[in-house]
């Protein structure tokens, strides 16, 4: 016998007809004139532990199903379009959430929406998840530049204590001896080494003029101090009243060298004298710590080059540059957003 | 075992033969054209009466024609050396000033004889023994012209080369031996760790090594208690604070990841590589306590080339990992046969992750010397001419990349022990490894490590499995990841 039951909430759009009734398979049709079967909860539930049953929605045929579910009224016809269905509504799914696809992942959601273009449910459903898609990607990637930053600073670090330690073996008595002259010029073993030899002897003339001026192996920690501060506002001076540029370049253009620990010429002053901090190091920023690093990479490359390249050199560091190679990057649109909301 | 050498990717090779000319041939066609008299090759023996200015292109297809390799028609692609150097050293596509062009074609002339030069003195440099006396004519020669604190990166690129070459040149009139080379001018420690932290700021070269794979490590391993990295060669450990810090970031509390470290030494590589792992331990090990990281660390000294699994300390329900990064410039040699041995036996270990960084030189398989040679120089001009300018440069070059160049020199004029590998990744996939996905955060990070340097990298997919950093149109490093077929994901 068939009882009439009062429609629950619609599901979806397969069923906007007012009278559904349920047989004695437990199944529930409506009564418009062509019956239409109604995908209850319960009635879902068991399609999908049959189509789980049989290894997945693309392995599952509506026979087997059938056959598996053994509910009694229930045809090949509708299990072949619910099926359909079920296969497109987990597609993306499966594509977010093995996002190490390439780039076609994005292509193949719109090549879903585009076949089911008739089931508008499933297009709100689909807009929305792309959504959240393109946030959840968005956001990995901020991830990514705070744990890459926080990696090459730990990097940087352990790097500055072998370094420190494998001198410290070597140099241990001249060390304690250039630490008692305060100030004074560092002169330990690394006066004999290649370092010295290769820095100060540079013969050309276009050679950095910094390192010849800083001689730091007699240089005093406050003539260094003195010769980063002049630089320090030559930069300054370029980027007057332009943050926005300043910050950028802390984002986008980051000079690792603090973190790689390369100050190597702080680190060896730094030895000839524990106690005295440089100033250099204290309001240490990430902002005044690039700032420092580009000046001592840029004043010498400024003065050197000539008038072109100069404003070559500028416009690299300027806000509006991507610093994203173009090439071989398929992830362009996405990364490319990256500059401007942080910048 | 199945012997995978002589496999040949022909074209998926980056760096055609074919297109070496193309690093030389430059904009300007005021190059000279004389054909007058080219280089003629019979049998290895140049003509001394050479026009210097004879058409490359032309002395290239006489000394590849019976080599097999193919040669395209005189191209006109910009070169990219002499782009970068200590100084602003005039190139095709900086200077536009006047009075530099001369300049420039000046460099240019110059920087394709040096390659001749170069190219002929390899040559004649494994010919058979009359050209001996041409070989060191060529060497004085271009010793003549170059030095390594000259202005262009050719000159000096050259110069580390010419070097190279006369220490085979040497040691050929000696008896070859294996082991580690010691190099007369060999430098100290400090030295060699200064330059590689400088060598670390001009170039993401090492560090896209190193953060790749560590980043593929830490998904692999994301919710293991434990964890047991097999390094095969660990040099002064710089790969693993990164990891240790992001363990730390990622675990609070009781869910902290036990992190264990086995690196290995190889007894070939003599005492101080011994010392060398065992110094690394100790700084990690501070390192891990200081931030507070569950460490431990283990020396395995593997007597001979082959390795052997068992003689690893395993702990139950621990998550293998091995690291394989072979890009670094290596000072000692590392014959192929012990990292092949290596991997196959560690697949044993059921690993969860296998990752492996290596250059991109010298993998092309059953190509002779001198195909490597120019493989080579070509791999060295864009390394050479990716480096940042800063004034520490010539010291980095001095102190790294001669000695690199003379190792590698010396690695692919020893035929048989030439890693003549089309590619590992090639190799991994048919010895029952198979590939592991790349995932987007580290596509992400590595294209943000690039970012922070010189335009002209660029980061490729390689395969599902893999990232390629190159400059321009030279691949330079490559990173992939495995897993062996039997292990359950």
């Amino acid at each position: 016998m068939f009882h009439a039951k009062k429609p629950s909430s619609m599901n979806g759009s397969y069923e906007n007809r007012a009278m559904c009734v349920q047989g004695d398979s437990g199944l529930v049709l409506t009564t418009d004139p062509k019956p239409r079967l109604r995908w209850t909860v319960e009635l879902h539930d068991r399609f999908v532990d049959a189509v789980a049953q049989l290894g997945g929605p693309d392995k599952a045929t509506p026979k087997t199903i059938m056959r598996v579910m053994g509910v009694k009224g229930l045809t090949l016809y509708h299990l072949k379009s619910h099926l359909q269905k079920f296969r497109l509504g987990k597609q993306p799914h499966k594509e977010y959430g093995d996002h190490s696809t390439k780039e076609g992942s994005r292509a193949s959601v719109m090549d879903i929406q585009r076949n089911v273009a008739s089931s508008s449910g499933m297009i709100s459903r689909n807009m929305n998840e792309m959504q959240i898609e393109v946030q959840r990607r968005l956001h990995e990637q901020l991830e990514v530049q705070r744990h890459l930053q926080l990696r090459i600073e730990a990097q940087g670090k352990y790097m500055q204590s072998i370094l420190e330690r494998a001198c410290q073996t070597l140099t241990g008595e001249n060390m304690a001896a250039a630490a008692a002259v305060a100030g004074g010029g560092y002169k330990g073993n690394l006066e004999s080494s290649s370092l010295s030899a290769a820095v100060g002897s540079s013969p050309h003339p276009l050679s950095f003029p910094l390192f010849q001026d800083l001689n730091i192996y007699g240089n005093t920690t406050e003539q260094v101090l003195d010769h980063h501060n002049f630089h320090h506002q030559n930069i300054e001076n370029h980027y007057t009243g332009n943050n926005a540029a300043a910050t950028n370049i802390y984002l986008g253009k980051r000079r690792p060298s603090p973190s790689f620990g390369n100050d190597v010429r702080k680190e060896l002053l730094m030895w000839s004298d524990q106690d005295q901090d440089l100033s250099v190091n204290q309001p240490f920023d990430d902002e005044h710590r690039i700032q420092i690093q580009m000046a001592t990479h840029i004043s010498t490359d400024l003065d050197s080059l000539s008038e072109n390249n100069r404003g070559k050199l500028l416009e690299r560091l300027s806000p509006r540059r991507s610093p994203l190679a173009p090439m071989m990057n398929p992830n362009g649109g996405l990364i490319q957003g990256m500059n401007s909301p942080f910048g | 075992m199945h012997c995978p050498f002589y496999f040949i990717i022909s074209m998926t090779m980056n760096h055609p033969y074919d297109d070496f000319p193309n690093l030389l041939f430059s904009n300007n066609t005021a190059t000279a054209t004389s054909t007058s008299s080219c280089v003629e090759q019979h049998d290895g023996i140049i003509s001394l009466d050479m026009d210097w200015d004879c058409d490359f292109h032309d002395l290239i297809e006489s000394m590849m024609s019976d080599k097999g390799a193919t040669t395209e028609s005189s191209p006109v692609l910009p070169c990219y050396h002499g782009q970068e150097g200590i100084s602003n050293s005039s190139s095709t596509g900086l200077s536009m000033a006047d009075e530099l062009d001369h300049d420039v074609e000046a460099d240019e002339s110059k920087g394709l004889r040096l390659v001749h030069l170069l190219v002929a003195a390899a040559d004649a440099s494994i010919g058979a023994d009359k050209t001996r006396e041409l070989t060191r004519v060529l060497l004085a020669k271009l010793k003549d012209m170059t030095s390594t604190n000259d202005r262009t990166n050719m000159e000096r690129l050259a110069a580390h080369f010419t070097n190279g070459l006369s220490k085979l040149h040497k040691e050929a009139n000696v008896q070859r031996q294996y082991g580690p080379h010691q190099h007369p001018d060999v430098h100290d420690r400090v030295d060699v760790m200064l330059a590689f932290q400088m060598l670390q700021n001009m170039s993401p070269y090492i560090n896209f090594g190193y953060l790749t794979a560590t980043q593929a490590i830490l998904e692999a391993v994301q919710y293991e208690r434990r964890i047991h990295i097999v390094d095969y060669d660990i040099t002064d450990g710089v790969q693993w604070p990164s990891l240790m810090q992001a363990l730390v970031s990622r675990n609070t509390g009781p869910s902290a990841q036990h992190l264990r470290i086995t690196a290995l030494s190889r007894a070939t590589n003599g005492k101080k590589s011994v010392a060398a792992v065992q110094e690394a331990g100790r700084r990690l090990t501070a390192f891990a306590e200081s931030i507070g990281q569950p460490f431990s660390y283990h020396h395995c000294r593997m007597e001979s080339d082959t390795f052997n699994p068992s003689s690893l300390k395993l702990v139950r329900g621990e998550a293998v990992v091995i690291n394989c990064v072979l890009h670094l410039p290596r000072f000692s040699h590392q014959p192929p046969n012990s990292i092949i041995s290596f991997l196959s036996e560690a697949k044993t270990l059921n690993p969860k992750l296998v990752t492996l960084v290596h250059e991109e030189v010298g993998l092309v398989g059953n190509q002779g010397f001198l195909y490597r040679f120019m493989d080579l120089l070509h791999q060295f001009s864009a390394i050479f001419d990716s480096l940042e300018a800063g004034p520490a440069r010539g010291f980095v070059e001095r102190v790294i990349f001669g000695p690199w160049v003379s190792g590698w020199l010396t690695r692919i004029a020893i035929t048989a022990e030439v890693e003549s590998f089309a590619s590992w990744p090639l190799w991994l996939a048919t010895n029952g490894f198979k590939p592991v996905e790349v995932s987007f955060a580290n596509r992400c990070q590595a294209k943000l490590l690039l970012s922070l340097f010189n335009d002209g990298y660029g980061v490729e997919e390689l395969g599902q499995n893999g990232l390629v950093l190159g400059w321009k149109s030279r691949r330079l490093v490559s990173a992939s990841f495995w897993a062996s077929c039997e292990s359950s994901e």
